[in-house]
């Protein structure tokens, strides 16, 4: 071993404590360690050992190519995760070298090839007095055996490039030419009281206070917020005990505190030897009591201050743990989820005009208050529960080792969703049409004539007369539109509108109809998948491997059953505005000819409660629309735009964009789908689509998992794509690469000829 | 409901440089490397055989044309003499494979003509000159040719495969 750069350092070898070597974790320790204190015994793989190893392996590449790919300002936090998974993929796909190799098995010559290790990140700079960035690199815990070192390693090593580091990339300093970080293997000690020690009170350091916290068991159980811990402020000068406020565990088999004051005395002694040595208030983690006190990590205070970013701090608060998704599992698929279809479903079957005006001005505000809950629910439950899917990414990847990160998605094919529910119904309408000549001639001639203002009733008497096969067909729309189209779309009832969707059946007809989520989609079956992953993770492994499988399949599904759910929600408000809408213009107080929108509840409940004739007027809330980027600069054309390669193939076609629901009906078999996001609302026209191109980028995303089942090639993450690609442009969408190219290859310019 | 499982970043937050950079106006983009590097590389075509030279270059201020100068005696002459539909390749390349996503570069399609003595000439060389001021004897020696070539559009090429063309004859 180079003694220049040593590879391995043992804790408490004296004077190793330089952070650029150990990493900022290791160098405390090792200080303390030397400095008499007990801390676990172990060793650190330096950062030269990360650099040997992403040197050797080309790793280094790799993460350029892959941060380099597009701006990372253009980039969304679930781009970002997408990143950060696929070089945790090139890590685990590299093996340690043998130097490598050697060098971990010296280290852990010292211990008993069953004993449960951990394997902790060091960062460099990050525990500094500045500012703490706990929780964004990945430590390990119970690691036991050679081998399961090797992957902890390379998984510590790969949380530095994390979707949480990269978020925090600036802060961090985070260049692939000079970033390293150094790994911790050390000794798991047990015992029944863990707990973290603030050597000043971290609320309010001036005050001559420390704070002890202690929880009955590891002291990862209180780091990660799974037991509420004991929490004591002691003087720091008399020792004694100014305030004990006792945790809310269930489980408690007594009142009594989980430390004695003899125990609190220790643990504040150690606390101040501590800050004596280093010269700064330490913030540790410890486990054991009196003699037995160890401790596991020393680092300065630093002020509990409010991150000035609140979107980042709301990112790293989608990562829930596995307790915490465990119990999301259970309140969203047990709970949440049966009361918000139950919800829509009751508010479906009121019948309106039965109410007077005041009960129909309680209906709406009532209903505007559930669906105000529902999406505060949305954001606090079912988006972190959409974490579920990630979570089942990781696992899957670090115990498979697939060399295609994405290969876990085959275990969330054949999951009942509403929208799957939804396009099967569309394609036996479809079929229905395909199989009947006259019907849809019919049906045809009659959007021809009606074009753009089809009035329903006049269209179901025509269709009926004129076609064959017409009762069954519009009974089967009917039934579609009742159960599946009740929803909002850009600000209006879909249910209202069923000339789009009577047009996409006509080009649905066209079509060879592929159902969506089919187990004969090419690949490897779901249950090959499953063996793939028990297999790897072993029998020890079996449950918890099916657990956090199940937990990917109800919060995928989840992910698209939600906004369905929650659109839904939304339409019966809508219904109720459009029939408060309905009388007042009746009775000539309300004129013009808003639509009415959830913008709308406070003018029209006041106007249905006043015993009035006061006009109302409903102001017009004008729709988002993209911005628009026609207004680049002359002579500039986007020649080849880059996304992610979202699903493989590539296809020609003309750019169909698709902003809001008047868009949907214009939507012809083989156009290329450009959007800015595909939603669950539209996803029947994927089969169409001779590709997809979506601003929104994403592996996880509803467009890429559908044109990947359908084989369609999609490109996501193209910045501003359904604002640059204009309405039939021709453009080559490489679902390979990711890329767009917009236009033919020509010369026409150079040889004189006008060609723009 | 607006299908909303991401964080919904404004436009702009967790701005860094690098951001900055990447969505300047291509136009600007192309007019630093063409201040910035000294050679292209020249392609050219004729007796059905393409060729490639490296040249030293200049750019008009409006970027609608570049001047290069060449010996009489080489290939690239007698091509260009049969052939006026030309390239220029110009790149930042630092020669280090890990950097691929930090290269920039542009091919110039255009027109090239040999600028004869008396009239523009002047004009042109000195723009050649004041870039390379080595090249003075160069190109006032009677066996070198000054080519002009109009541009038609530019390629430009970053993050290795994001492309966006330029016309600067459609620029006002």
């Amino acid at each position: 071993m180079d003694s220049e750069r040593p590879l391995l350092i043992p804790l408490d070898a004296p004077g190793h404590w330089d952070e650029q070597i150990v990493g900022g974790k290791a160098a405390k320790l090792a200080q303390l360690a030397c400095g008499g204190f007990d801390v676990p015994r172990g060793f650190c793989l330096t950062t030269w050992a990360y650099q040997t190893f992403v040197q050797d392996a080309g790793i280094t590449a790799a993460i350029r190519m892959e941060l380099g790919r597009k701006s990372m300002d253009d980039m969304r936090w679930e781009e970002i995760w997408d990143a950060a998974l696929r070089i945790r993929a090139t890590f685990l796909a590299q093996p340690l070298t043998r130097l490598l190799r050697e060098t971990v098995a010296a280290g852990l010559r010292g211990f008993d090839t069953s004993t449960p290790l951990a394997v902790r990140s060091s960062a460099i700079g990050e525990d500094s007095a500045g500012r703490s960035f706990a929780g964004l690199h990945e430590s390990f815990i119970g690691v036991r055996g050679r081998q399961a070192v090797e992957d902890a390693v390379r998984l510590v090593w790969a949380s530095l490039w994390s979707d949480a580091a990269l978020l925090y990339r600036k802060e961090l300093g985070l260049d692939p030419a000079h970033s390293r970080m150094a790994v911790l293997v050390q000794e798991m000690i047990y015992a029944d009281r863990s707990g973290v020690a603030f050597a000043r009170d971290p609320r309010d350091i001036g005050k001559e206070h420390a704070v002890i916290e202690s929880v009955p068991g590891p002291c990862s159980l209180l780091v990660d917020g799974v037991v509420d811990p004991d929490h004591w402020e002691l003087d720091r000068k008399t020792h004694g005990i100014i305030a004990w406020l006792p945790g809310q565990r269930d489980d408690a088999e007594d009142d009594a505190p989980l430390l004695e004051s003899r125990e609190l005395e220790h643990i504040l002694e150690t606390l101040l030897s501590v800050e004596q040595l280093f010269g700064w208030s330490p913030d540790m983690e410890w486990t054991g009591r009196s003699d037995a006190l160890t401790v596991l990590q020393a680092r300065p205070i630093t002020a509990a201050a409010l991150d000035e970013d609140e979107k980042r701090t709301w990112c790293l608060t989608l990562r829930p743990g596995d307790a915490r998704l465990k119990q999301l599992r259970k309140r969203v698929a047990e709970q949440l989820i049966p009361e918000l279809e139950a919800a829509g479903q009751a508010l479906a079957a009121e019948e309106l005009n039965l109410l007077d005006d005041q009960q129909l001005a309680d209906t709406i505000v009532q209903r505007s208050a559930a669906l105000a809950n529902w999406k505060k629910i949305y954001w606090e439950d079912f988006i972190p529960f959409a974490h579920g899917v990630r979570r089942l990414a990781m696992y899957y990847n670090d115990a498979v080792q697939a060399e295609d990160p994405y290969q876990f998605v085959g275990l969330l094919r054949n999951q009942p969703l509403v929208a799957k529910q939804r396009n099967n119904a569309i394609g036996q309408l479809a079929q229905q049409l395909a199989a009947n000549d006259v019907l849809r001639s019919a049906v045809e001639r009659l959007l021809a004539q009606c074009a753009g203002s089809l009035h329903w009733p006049t269209f179901r008497d025509s269709l009926m007369r004129i076609a064959d096969g017409a009762e069954n067909f519009l009974r089967g729309f009917d039934a579609l539109n009742e159960r599946f189209l009740d929803i909002v779309y850009d600000q209006e009832r879909l249910h209202d509108q069923p000339e789009p969707m009577l047009r996409n059946l006509i080009e649905l007809s066209r079509a060879p109809y592929a159902s969506l989520g089919d187990e004969s989609v090419a690949g490897v079956s779901v249950a090959a998948l499953e063996k793939r992953l028990l297999d790897a993770v072993g029998p020890e492994r079996r449950d918890e491997a099916l657990d956090v499988i199940e937990t990917g399949r109800v919060s995928w599904k989840l992910r698209d059953d939600d906004n369905l759910l929650v659109a839904r929600l939304e339409s019966q408000l809508l219904r109720a505005l459009d029939v408060a809408a309905k009388r007042l213009r009746a009775v000539g107080r309300l004129s013009g000819e808003v639509h009415p929108n959830d913008a709308h509840v406070e003018p029209l409940v006041r106007a249905l409660r006043e015993p009035t004739t006061c006009p109302v007027t409903l102001e017009l809330v004008a729709k988002v629309r993209p911005k628009d980027l026609s207004k680049a600069p002359p002579g500039e054309t986007p020649r080849q735009l880059i996304g992610q390669p979202a699903s493989p193939g590539v296809a020609t076609g003309a750019v169909r964009c698709i902003h809001g629901r008047g868009d949907l009906g214009k939507f012809r078999q083989g156009e290329v789908l450009v959007c800015d996001a595909i939603q669950p609302t539209m996803t029947h026209l994927v089969p169409l689509a001779g590709a997809i191109v979506e601003r929104r980028g994403g592996m996880l995303i509803h467009g890429a998992i559908i044109a990947r089942e359908l084989g369609i090639p999609c490109v996501n993450g193209v910045r501003n794509a359904a604002e640059i690609l204009k309405n039939g442009t021709l453009v080559t969408v490489d679902g390979h690469l990711g890329i767009v190219t917009v236009g033919a290859a020509e010369f026409d310019l150079e040889l004189g000829v006008e060609c723009i | 409901m607006k299908n909303t499982d991401e964080p919904l970043f404004d436009e702009g937050d967790i701005k860094d440089g690098s951001g900055a950079t990447a969505h300047r106006a291509v136009r600007e983009r192309i007019q630093q490397l063409a201040d910035e590097q000294p050679y292209a590389v020249l392609c050219v075509q004729g007796e059905g055989q393409p060729y490639g030279a490296l040249v030293a270059f200049a750019f008009s201020e409006d970027l609608r044309h570049a001047v290069f100068v060449t010996p009489v005696a080489t290939r690239k002459y007698r091509l260009l003499s049969e052939c006026d539909h030309v390239a220029l390749v110009i790149d930042n390349r630092p020669n280090k494979p890990d950097e691929l996503m930090e290269i920039e570069a542009v091919t110039v399609t255009g027109r090239s003509q040999m600028i004869e003595r008396g009239g523009e000439f002047d004009q042109w060389a000195e723009l050649l000159v004041t870039r390379h001021p080595y090249l003075k004897s160069f190109v006032k020696a009677a066996t070198c040719a000054l080519f002009r070539v109009d541009v038609v559009r530019f390629l430009h090429v970053a993050r290795f495969q994001e492309v966006n063309q330029w016309i600067p004859s459609a620029h006002s």
